[in-house]
């Protein structure tokens, strides 16, 4: 995301314009920049570095928005998922066992770290954007 | 880089604002006695359930390495609260 971008954004989660108009100011961007060719190499434009989730919820027509701003640094997903290849076994198998009796069949002695390694290099070209009557969320990276 | 300053804020119902910074390795020095024994505590623990001490202090280290940059900020209703780590 370039700099443009990121500041209709910020615009966004200070509440100075609303969802609609980040919507057509993002959409006057894209229609600035040309589309990359089918099947052609990402751009090597920078690396991301932050995991950025912004929600801005307005169920209360009346009060001020709630507004909820996240940044996590890449780096830190993954030297948590490094940390979490120390977990022992024995804590894996109750974990799964746990996971199962809450109706979540997830077997997480199958997530190997350089699984993981690779979601987290992709996660980069994530972008996820919710807008409801009622709230916003953007999920991207920046 | 380490963390070197991590900065709370919180604002309460009567619209208050408030801001703490705390510079990290000043407060890591004063409470290097707590923070040795919290590491002779971590390699016990490493000990019973058999796992690597030194694959451990890495991975932290690694946690702790990658901290700058951090931001979470919440505000509902008057009501705020922000952790920033720099």
């Amino acid at each position: 995301m370039n700099d443009q971008g990121r500041q209709i954004l910020q615009m966004l989660g200070e509440g100075k314009i609303t969802a609609d108009e980040a919507e057509r100011l993002i959409d006057a961007l894209g229609r600035r920049r040309p589309e990359p060719e089918p099947g052609a190499a990402p751009s090597g434009g920078p690396r991301p570095k932050y995991l950025r989730v912004v929600v801005k919820s307005t169920e209360d027509p009346v009060g001020p928005p709630t507004l909820v701003n996240i940044r996590v640094p890449l780096q830190l997903l993954r030297a948590g998922v490094r940390l979490a290849s120390l977990i022992p076994p024995q804590a894996l198998t109750k974990v799964n066992e746990g996971l199962e009796q809450s109706g979540v069949p997830i077997d997480l002695t199958q997530l190997k770290p350089q699984d993981l390694e690779e979601l987290i290099e992709h996660l980069g070209e994530v972008s996820v954007d919710i807008d409801d009557p009622t709230a916003t969320v953007q999920v991207f990276c920046e | 880089m380490i963390p070197q300053l991590v900065t709370v804020g919180y604002r309460r119902s009567g619209g208050r604002r408030r801001r703490i910074h705390l510079p990290v390795l000043p407060v890591a020095l004063l409470l290097s006695p707590l923070l040795l024994l919290a590491v002779l505590g971590g390699l016990v623990a490493c000990a019973v359930f058999r796992i690597a001490p030194m694959g451990a202090l890495r991975g932290t280290g690694s946690v702790l390495w990658a901290l700058p940059g951090t931001f979470f900020e919440v505000e509902e209703g008057s009501m705020a609260f922000l952790v920033s780590v720099r």
